[in-house]
C-alpha cells in the first residue's frame, strides 16, 4: 500500500484526521498552516513527504535569514 | 563585537588591491585594471584612468623610467615584464577622444600660489584649477614647461599641457620671479615647485618629504627642487594638490588613508601555478604598437590579484565572498536583536571546515576558518544560533563525556607517566583499535586512559560553555592521575589540546608506534598514498610516524599535491550543507588513484561512504582488518560502552553497567535501504526505540487499521523525530521509514 492511500486514524481517541490550523515555531520564527491532525487530541500529523520537502525547504529559508 | 574585532581578521588579505607593479609605480596607478581594459579594446575607460592617476598622460607615456616593470609578476615566469609604457603610449594614440572633462562644481574663494610652471608645479596647479580654487602659477622664464624646454619633443609635450589646461582658468604670470614669501602673502597655500637647484627660500632643511610642509605655515615644497624625479615630480604635485585641499578645509596637512602607499607592497608576488609563458609584443613600426599589438601586449597582463583561497576551498568559492566582505557579515550578524540574525551569513558560517587551510595557504595568514568560528560563538552566545545544525554531535559529546566516560590509571596503580586519550570516535568505529593500543601501551609504558572528548563538537558548535566544562574536566582528570603526557591517536584531539590545554604534555601514538621496531605492520596495498586529517597541519612527529610506519610495511607512499585538507567532517558541515559536504568529500576522495592510509575515524568514515580504498594506520599495525562495512550510529555507541566495560574489567575488575532504559529490551528490525537511509539522516536506532516505546505506552501516534502500520514523533531535545513502524512480534518493530525537521509545532497552552 502506497503511504498515500493509507487512512491514518488517531492512536489515542480513533478519529478521523481533518484538517486543521498548526502553528509552528523555529528560530524565533512563528507561523501557522493548515495540516491534518486529530480533532479530539489534536495530535498533529506530518508525512515523509511533507518534512522532507516543504518544510525542509521552509528550514533552510529560515536559517538563511 | 566590534566592527573592528571581526575585521582584524582579514585586515591582511590584499584581494582587491593593486598588483606589485602599482606599489613601484610614482602614480600608483592601478596598472592591472588599466592592462584588463586596454586588453580589450577599451580604450576611453583605460585613458580615463590614466589621465586621472598621472594628469599628463602624454608625457608620462614618453618619458616615464618605468619602474613598475621591475615588479612586474611576468617576469617569474621567466619572461619580460609587461611593456606597460608602451601600452600606456598607445592608449593615448588611440583613444578617440582626449578633451580634459570640465567639473560642475562650483567655485571656491581660497587662492594658491605655484611658483615654478615646470611639470611639478603645473600637476599641482591643474588638479586644485579642476577642483575650482583659484590659482597662480608664477614663473621667472617666459613660458612653461621647466626642464622639458630643452627636449627635443618639447612641441608635443606644450600641446600635452595646452590640452590638459584648457579646461580650467588658471592665472599664469610668466617673466614674474618671486624673490620673498612676502609677495605671496594674500594666498591661502603656496606651492613651491622651482625646480632642480631652484629658489627654496631657505625651507629646504624644514621640509617635510611626506607632508610636502615647511616651518612656514601654508608653504609647500615639492617636486626636483628636492631631488625627485621628473615623473616623481609630476606625481609630487598630484599628491600635494590633495593635501592642500585637505589644508584648506581643516587648517591641518594630513594623509588620507587612501593616500598611504607601502612601497613594500611592490614584494607582494603570487605564485601563479599553472600561468602559461608569453612572450613580449614586439612593436611591428618604430612608432610603437598598433593597436592590435597593444591589444595583445596588455592581454598578457597576468591581472595580478590573489584569491588563492577563494579558488582552493570548496566553501569559499561557493559562496563567492571575499575574506574581506565575509568579516564585515560576521560583524552585522551580530548587529540585529536576537532571534533574528542578518539573513546573510548562517549558511556559510556553519558550511565551514574550519580547517585552517585558507591560513596554511594565504601569503598573508589570514584565516578565514577563525572568523567563521567567531561568528558560530558569538551566535552561540547570542542564542541565535540554529541549534539544530549541530545537535547531533553534541548530543554525541554529551554521551562520550558521561556515561561514555572512562579515566583510569594503569592496573594496581593510582598515577601514571602516561595516559592514552583515544579520542571518542576511535573505540566507536572499532573498539579493538583502542583495547590493543591500550593493550600495548599499557604493558610498555604503563599507560592509564582517559575515555573522553576533546570538545571538537562543542568548538565546532560555537559552544564556549561547553567547551569549558570539558577542558575543566579533562583537567582535573589529568590531575587526578598525576599529570601524565597524553598519547593521541586523533590529530583534532591533539591539536585542541594544544589550543586549550597547552599545560598538558603530549606525543602521538604513530610516533610511539613507529619508534618500536618489534612492530611490523601488514601491507594491504603495495603503493598508497598518505591522507594527513587537517588537524595534523604542523605536527610534523605524527605525519612522520604514519609514514615511517608505512614504510616499515612496505608501502610506496606517494604524497598528495594539496596536503592536510579536510576530508569534509571539519565543522561539522553535514547537516548546515550537505551538498557542500559531499563535493568536498568527493574531491578528497578524488585527490589521488591510489587507496589511502589515514590516521583520523572520521576520514576513514568519510573515504568509505565514498567508497574509496582507505585504511587506518592501526589496521595495519594492529591487524584489527576493520571491515569495510561502517558501525551504525547505535553501534557506535555500543562500541564506546564496550572498550569502556572491557577497559574497567581489565583494568579493576569491576564490571560496567550501562544505564538502563525501558526501550532497551525492544527489538527493531531495519533493512538495509532504511539504515542506510537512517545514518545519512543522523538518525539513530535509539532514538526510535525510545520513539516507538512511548507511543506505544502512552499512545500518543497514528495507526492505519487495515494493517496495523503506525506512525509516531519524538521531540528531542530541539529536532522532531518521526517513524514509521509495525508490530511484527512481541516488542519486535518493523522500521518503514524514520525522518525528522527541526521546526517545532507549537504545543496549545
Ligand atoms: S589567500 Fe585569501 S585571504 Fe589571503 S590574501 Fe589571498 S585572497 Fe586574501
Ligand atoms: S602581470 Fe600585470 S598586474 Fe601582474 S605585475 Fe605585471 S603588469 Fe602588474
Ligand atoms: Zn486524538
Amino acid at each position: 500500500m502506497s503511504d498515500k492511500e493509507r487512512r491514518w486514524k488517531c492512536g489515542k481517541c480513533s478519529q478521523e484526521l481533518v484538517q486543521q490550523k498548526v502553528v509552528f515555531n523555529y528560530l524565533g520564527h512563528t507561523f501557522s498552516h493548515d495540516l491534518p491532525a486529530c480533532p479530539d487530541c489534536g495530535q498533529v500529523f506530518i508525512s515523509k513527504e511533507l518534512a522532507e520537502g516543504r518544510i525542509a525547504e521552509l528550514e533552510e529559508e529560515l536559517e538563511d535569514k | 563585537m566590534k566592527l573592528e574585532e571581526a575585521t582584524a581578521y582579514t585586515a591582511k588579505c590584499f584581494h582587491g588591491e593593486p598588483a606589485s607593479c602599482s606599489y613601484a609605480c610614482p602614480f600608483h596607478l592601478d596598472i592591472r585594471s588599466f592592462m584588463a581594459r586596454a586588453a580589450e579594446g577599451k580604450w576611453s575607460r583605460a585613458y580615463k584612468q590614466l589621465r586621472e592617476a598621472t594628469v599628463f598622460p602624454l608625457i608620462v607615456s614618453i618619458l616615464c623610467d618605468q619602474p613598475c616593470r621591475t615588479r612586474c609578476q611576468r617576469t617569474l615566469l621567466g619572461d619580460e615584464a609587461i611593456a606597460i609604457r608602451d601600452v600606456e603610449a598607445a592608449c593615448v594614440r588611440y583613444v578617440k577622444n582626449r578633451k580634459p572633462q570640465s567639473y560642475a562644481i562650483p567655485p571656491k574663494k581660497e587662492r594658491i600660489a605655484v611658483v615654478g610652471a615646470g611639470v611639478a608645479g603645473l600637476s599641482c596647479a591643474l588638479n586644485l584649477a579642476q577642483k575650482k580654487f583659484n590659482v597662480t602659477v608664477f614663473e621667472k622664464e617666459g613660458t612653461w614647461g621647466g626642464v622639458l624646454r630643452n627636449h627635443d619633443r618639447f612641441a608635443g609635450f606644450a600641446e600635452e599641457l595646452e590640452l590638459q589646461f584648457s579646461a580650467v582658468k588658471v592665472d599664469f604670470r610668466y617673466n614674474t620671479e618671486i624673490t620673498s614669501l612676502e609677495e605671496l602673502a594674500e594666498y591661502d597655500a603656496v606651492y613651491i615647485a622651482t625646480g632642480e637647484g631652484g629658489e627654496s627660500f631657505g625651507l629646504l632643511d624644514s621640509w617635510n618629504p611626506e607632508l610636502f610642509t615647511t616651518r612656514e605655515n601654508k608653504i609647500f615644497l615639492g617636486g626636483m627642487l628636492t631631488g625627485a624625479t621628473l615623473m616623481e615630480g609630476i606625481a609630487q604635485g598630484i599628491v600635494v594638490s590633495k593635501i592642500i585641499e585637505g589644508y584648506l578645509q581643516t587648517g591641518k596637512a594630513a594623509l588620507s588613508p587612501d593616500m598611504r602607499y607601502d612601497k613594500n607592497y611592490c614584494g607582494r608576488y603570487l605564485d601563479h601555478e599553472g600561468a602559461v609563458s608569453k612572450p613580449l609584443v614586439a612593436a611591428s613600426s618604430p612608432d610603437g604598437y598598433t593597436e592590435e599589438e597593444a591589444k595583445q601586449e596588455a592581454a598578457r597582463c597576468l591581472l595580478c590579484d590573489c584569491d588563492k583561497c577563494m579558488v582552493a576551498c570548496e566553501m569559499l568559492k561557493r559562496f563567492k565572498k571575499t575574506p574581506k566582505m565575509i568579516a564585515v557579515e560576521v560583524f552585522a550578524d551580530t548587529q540585529v536583536n536576537p532571534p533574528f540574525s542578518t539573513r546573510s551569513l548562517t549558511r556559510q558560517a556553519y558550511s565551514c571546515n574550519i580547517c585552517g587551510y585558507c591560513k596554511s595557504i594565504c601569503p598573508e595568514n589570514v584565516d578565514v576558518g577563525s572568523l567563521l568560528q567567531l561568528s558560530r560563538r558569538g551566535r552561540m552566545n547570542d542564542g541565535v544560533h540554529p541549534a539544530a545544525l549541530h545537535d547531533f554531535w553534541l548530543r554525541e559529546m554529551d554521551f562520550a563525556t558521561s556515561e561514555g566516560s572512562y579515566t583510569a590509571a594503569p592496573r594496581g596503580k593510582d598515577s601514571c607517566e602516561y595516559v592514552f586519550f583515544p579520542g571518542c570516535q576511535l573505540g566507536a568505529s572499532n573498539p579493538e583499535y583502542v583495547l590493543k593500543t591500550y593493550a600495548y601501551l599499557e604493558q610498555k609504558y604503563a599507560c592509564g586512559v582517559m575515555l573522553a572528548c576533546c570538545g571538537a563538537p562543542a568548538y565546532w558548535a560555537g559552544d564556549d560553555k561547553r567547551m569549558e566544562d570539558n577542558l575543566q574536566r579533562i583537567r582535573q582528570g589529568w590531575e587526578e592521575l598525576g599529570k601524565p603526557v597524553f598519547v593521541f591517536a586523533c590529530a583534532t584531539c591533539e591539536s585542541l589540546f594544544a589550543q586549550f590545554l597547552p599545560e598538558i604534555g603530549r606525543i602521538s601514538l604513530y610516533e610511539i608506534l613507529a619508534k618500536d621496531d618489534s612492530i611490523v605492520p601488514t601491507q594491504p596495498f603495495a603503493e598508497a598514498a598518505v591522507f594527513d586529517p587537517c588537524n595534523a597541519r604542523g605536527d610534523e612527529e605524527m605525519q612522520e610516524g604514519v609514514r615511517k610506519l608505512a614504510e616499515k610495511a612496505g608501502i610506496t607512499v606517494e604524497e598528495l599535491k594539496e596536503k592536510n585538507r579536510c576530508c569534509g567532517h571539519g565543522g561539522h558541515i553535514r547537516v548546515a550543507n550537505p551538498s557542500l559536504y559531499d563535493e568536498i568529500a568527493h574531491n578528497r576522495a578524488a585527490a589521488s588513484e591510489k587507496p589511502y592510509i589515514v590516521y583520523c575515524v572520521n576520514c576513514r568514515e568519510v573515504f568509505s561512504l565514498k567508497e574509496k580504498k582507505a585504511v587506518h594506520v592501526l589496521d595495519m599495525v594492529f591487524d584489527t582488518g576493520s571491515s569495510d562495512r561502517l558501525p551504525t550510529l547505535q553501534e557506535k555507541r555500543d562500541n564506546s560502552l564496550e572498550v569502556k566495560k572491557k577497559l574497567m574489567a581489565s583494568i579493576e575488575g569491576a564490571e560496567f553497567t550501562p544505564e538502563k532504559h525501558a526501550w532497551d529490551d525492544l527489538v527493531l528490525l531495519i533493512d538495509d535501504e532504511t539504515q542506510k537511509e537512517m545514518e545519512r539522516k543522523l538518525i539513530s536506532a535509539g532514538d526510535l526505540k525510545e520513539a516507538i516505546w512511548l507511543a506505544e505506552t502512552t499512545g500518543q501516534k497514528f495507526i492505519d487499521e487495515s494493517d496495523g502500520m503506525c506512525l509516531a514523533s519524538m521531540v528531542k531535545p530541539v529536532i522532531t523525530y518521526w517513524v514509521q513502524y509495525r508490530e511484527v512480534g512481541p516488542k519486535t518493530y518493523q522500521v518503514h521509514s524514520a525522518y525528522y525537521h527541526r521546526i517545532r509545532i507549537k504545543e496549545e497552552e
